[in-house]
């Protein structure tokens, strides 16, 4: 079966800056696919081509097959919900999601029962002569995905549809997302900054960074398997290590020296040879903390550390800890097999362990590190 | 509040308060007491209380007037309008850097002393003028016409005076206006002028109000335009106030047309204006 | 965005052509050397030196200058002190001042002027100079007050109260304090009213009495009779002044 959307080769300057950058895309029809990366990285842009607002210096996009590259918005069969809603501020719910349909010029009565059933699935019956001013963030949000919704798109594109709202609502908004789109079946295409977003939402992600893919695949790949620095510290934290090949003992291992810690074990998720450089991911939850050097070392890395600062986070702890030039952090979970008798606390030197296939390989990233740094932050995108 | 404060509030606001009842409240209501005197023939105002000025006005005499006055009106707002909703679309959607500078030209002309712009149209439109010249030479015109003393000459001059008055709120208003809601029309299914009529006209509603107002009162008392511009044919009311005012020195009657023109225009407008801006 | 004609903007072009090509035209005749304008003879400033001839002509000039500035100096205080009250308190009293300040801002001119000759005729005082400078004063005091209180919005009263906190009596707050906060947007105020004052015709029309003729008057009365060529010089000098107050206005106001 063919593709519901193929986005083939597609690039998009301004200024001699290509925002967009050579790009290819299939979508396949029912999935939620999200465009992920830091604002600035493209992913706007892309999504603002497939809407039909902006034309792409090359390449082609297609939807079901039929090249749409050059039709403008009102003539492709896609709807957007925008950043901040774009509700139009001088009409009703009501005449806001009756709009599309209005300009489809269907008939009255029929317009009246769509609409009224769309109010219906998104609860918002009760507020449908309300002008959009009168109505909460939420209730916002859940109107400008019924008025895209009641054209019956093809495929609905979502522009950090969540950035507006707060922590609890967006939570709650995912899980509504999560339910529309298993109700509707329609393709979303989700363009967001936010990891745990496009996480928890997403079939399959893209991580975008000037205006290139990344890496694309399940959520569950990106995170355990990401292919570069990059994306390894944009979709959660991690620990980075730079080290050298010395041996192989086997077809499975490597050892790589990593300078001030040791020779460690790592799985060979690549093709490396001996002499090589190399950086290393970790997880902060694939390492283990304890005072004791574990018994059954065969697997494992062990190594020495002080431990700079404890932040209880409720669900979990964060230690920073001293090791060689580096500073590892480790997330650690509660249990009483965890706790010795007294919690591990500042200054305290310790023993730092994973398991060696919890390392990562990472290609060699070639951007400037600008884009890792400003990663932690929590910016909207423009 | 304490009570020096009040003293000091009222000793504050005393002297525009009273400079603008004597000088603007009291004078209004000069107006409206001497529309209901009979004037006396060598042009002072007799004792007593008549109804004479008002039954004139509404005799046929005026009506022309009155109805020209109307439809100049009408149609230097509706002209003016036309023009500065895809001026001030475009001002509000250039680049912020060009935009200031394209602003300052727009609203340069407004600085321009009333007179000086109707001589120069009334030097354009002269019969040697340029534009009668270019017209003839394009067979437009015949050699004999005039441009000059008629409503469209009347015409043209105000909505050359009024139209930066009409582009200014009207780019106010659009400068405000999110954009990205005719992104969203279009995403919708509008074509783009169906767009700019349902989104974006809306958008600037409260701007074309101000608009509408700040050409419309003026052009409905406008003196000097048709006085320079216009022929003996083509009075409007400001005229023949100022004439009843000047030449024939009958101020009862005057009065009668200015009250007649606060009462019926500026009543609601001022009552619709101020409710607006004290919400 | 893809290639459409830019409707808007064309019309626009057009706008700012219909704008300035009679100005122009105009400035370009004041120089011709021909006598009823027409075709172009040749440069020529002879109409710039028989306009200086004429003592009409100064009278005019020391006429606007002595109403505007005057006006322009009283209707500022008034139209400051009001601004402060309408932007300071809230009370009844206030929402009529605005009423009062509010209403000159939308009464055609043709209507104040009338009703202030009524005025004084009733009163019996005699058009002048002084007729038409109570006049301008009361049109300008409302246009300062909206200058004056846009910027108002901006001020913080804490500046005040911290005044205060520091020792700071009435004197020094106004003069160390409000005034230079408030001073930009006073001066925004007092130059709007001096162009106001230089440029109003209609009020000044009906006001005015037989020495007492602004320049805009003079124009006026030269247009219904005399040599339009002269006209043309005059009118360039006057947008020229006109032009440099408020240039220098935008420069000195927005000056960073």
């Amino acid at each position: 079966m063919a593709a519901l959307l193929e986005i083939q080769s597609v690039t998009k300057r301004y200024d001699n800056l290509a925002a967009v950058d050579n790009v290819s895309l299939e979508l396949e029809a029912g999935e939620v696919f999200s465009l992920l990366g830091p604002s600035g990285c493209g992913k706007t842009t892309l999504l603002r081509m497939i809407a039909g607002f902006e034309t792409p210096d090359s390449g082609r996009i297609l939807l079901n097959g039929k090249d749409i590259t050059a039709l403008p918005p009102n003539k492709r069969t896609i709807n957007t919900v925008f950043q901040n809603y774009a509700l139009f501020p001088h009409m009703t719910v009501f005449e806001n999601v009756a709009f599309g349909l209005r300009m489809q010029k269907k008939a009255k009565p029929e317009i009246s029962i769509e609409v009224d059933a769309m109010l219906d699935l998104m609860e918002l019956s009760d507020h449908a002569s309300k002008k959009p001013n009168q109505l909460s963030g939420g209730q916002k949000q859940r109107v400008a995905i019924a008025r895209a919704l009641v054209n019956k798109p093809k495929l609905l594109l979502l522009d950090e549809p969540l950035a507006a709202l707060d922590l609890k609502l967006r939570q709650r908004m995912l899980i509504e997302l999560d339910a529309i789109h298993d109700e509707v079946g329609i393709t979303f295409l989700y363009v967001t900054h936010d990891q745990s977003e496009a996480m928890s939402l997403s079939d399959r992600i893209a991580v975008m960074n000037h205006g290139k893919f990344e890496q694309m695949g399940s959520p569950v790949e990106i995170y355990e398997a990401p292919i570069n620095s990059f994306v390894a510290a944009f979709i959660g934290d991690t620990n980075f290590l730079n080290g050298k090949v010395t041996a192989m003992p086997n077809d499975e291992f490597c050892t790589v020296r990593v300078p001030s810690l040791g020779d460690l074990l790592v799985w060979k998720d690549k093709d490396v040879r001996v002499g090589e450089e190399l950086n290393l991911s970790i997880r902060p939850e694939k390492l283990r903390i304890a005072r004791k050097k574990p018994e059954k070392p065969d697997l494992l890395n062990c190594i020495q550390a002080v431990v700079e600062d404890v932040v209880y986070l409720g669900s979990l702890t964060k230690y920073r800890l001293k090791s060689g030039e580096y500073t590892l952090i480790v997330e650690q979970q509660h249990g009483h097999y965890l706790l010795d008798e007294k919690p591990i606390t500042w200054e305290e030197i310790v023993w730092v362990y994973w398991h060696s296939e919890d390392g990562y390989m990472l290609q060699s990233y070639q951007q400037d590190d600008e884009s890792l740094m400003a990663l932690s932050e929590d910016m909207p995108d423009e | 509040m304490n009570k020096p404060n009040r003293y000091v509030e009222w000793l504050l606001s005393v002297p525009t308060y009273v400079w603008l009842i004597v000088f603007f409240v009291f004078p209004t209501f000069i107006i409206l007491w001497i529309g209901f005197k009979p004037a006396t023939l060598n042009g002072g105002i007799d004792e007593g209380w008549t109804l004479q000025n008002y039954r004139e006005i509404f005799s046929s005499n005026y009506t022309p007037i009155l109805l020209r006055t109307l439809s100049i009106s009408i149609w230097t707002t509706v002209i003016c309008i036309l023009i500065a909703i895809p001026v001030g679309y475009w001002l509000a959607r250039l680049p912020a850097r060009i935009r200031y500078w394209m602003l300052l030209l727009v609203i340069l002309p407004f600085w321009t002393n009333m007179l000086i712009r109707i001589f120069a149209w009334k030097t354009i439109l002269h019969p040697e003028g340029f534009i009668k010249n270019s017209l003839v030479f394009l067979g437009i015109v015949e050699p004999n016409a005039t441009l000059l003393y008629n409503e469209g000459s009347i015409l043209i001059v105000l909505v050359y005076t009024y139209l930066p008055f009409a582009i200014l709120p009207i780019y106010a208003a659009a400068e405000k206006f999110d954009f990205g809601l005719l992104d969203a029309a279009a995403d919708l299914g509008a074509r783009s002028w169906e767009a700019f009529l349902r989104v974006f006209i809306p958008g600037i509603k409260l701007g074309l109000i101000t608009a509408v107002l700040i050409v419309f009162i003026p052009a409905l008392g406008s003196y000097a335009i048709p006085d320079i511009m216009g022929g003996s044919t083509s009075e409007m009311l400001g005229n023949k106030i100022a004439q009843r005012t000047f030449t024939d020195r009958n101020l009862p009657q005057a009065s009668a047309l200015a009250s007649l023109f606060a009462v019926v225009v500026m009543t609601p407008v001022l009552v619709y204006q101020i409710r607006r801006s004290l919400q | 965005m893809r290639n459409r004609p830019n409707i808007p903007g064309f019309i626009a072009i057009t706008v700012l052509v219909f704008f300035y090509l009679p100005i122009f035209y105009l400035v370009m005749q004041s120089f011709n050397e021909a006598r009823f304008g027409g075709p172009w003879r040749g440069f020529s400033l002879q109409w710039y030196a028989l306009l200086f001839d004429r003592p009409e002509v100064w009278r005019a000039v020391r006429n606007t200058l002595i109403v505007a500035l005057s006006s322009t100096a009283i209707s500022t205080v008034l139209g400051t002190l009001a601004a402060w009250c309408l932007h300071h308190y809230r009370s009844r009293l206030q929402q009529s001042h605005y009423v009062l300040v509010y209403a000159p801002l939308v009464f055609p001119d043709l209507l104040m002027g009338i009703s202030l000759l009524l005025l004084f005729i009733n009163l019996g005082y005699p058009l002048g100079l002084g007729t038409v400078i109570l006049a301008h004063i009361t049109f300008c005091i409302s246009y300062v007050a909206f200058v004056v209180l846009g910027r108002l919005q901006d001020f913080d009263y804490n500046l005040i109260e911290a005044s205060q906190d520091l020792g700071a009596g009435w004197a020094t707050i106004i003069y160390r304090v409000l005034l230079p906060v408030m001073g930009p947007g006073i001066l925004a105020g007092a130059l709007l009213a001096l162009t106001l004052s230089i440029d109003d015709f209609i009020i000044t029309f009906f006001v005015s009495g037989p020495t007492s003729a602004t320049l805009p008057l003079y124009v006026f009365g030269m247009m219904k009779q005399g040599s339009p060529t002269i006209i043309n010089a005059l009118c360039t000098l006057f947008m020229l002044a006109t032009f440099s107050i408020v240039i220098w206005g935008q420069r000195y106001l927005y000056r960073r």
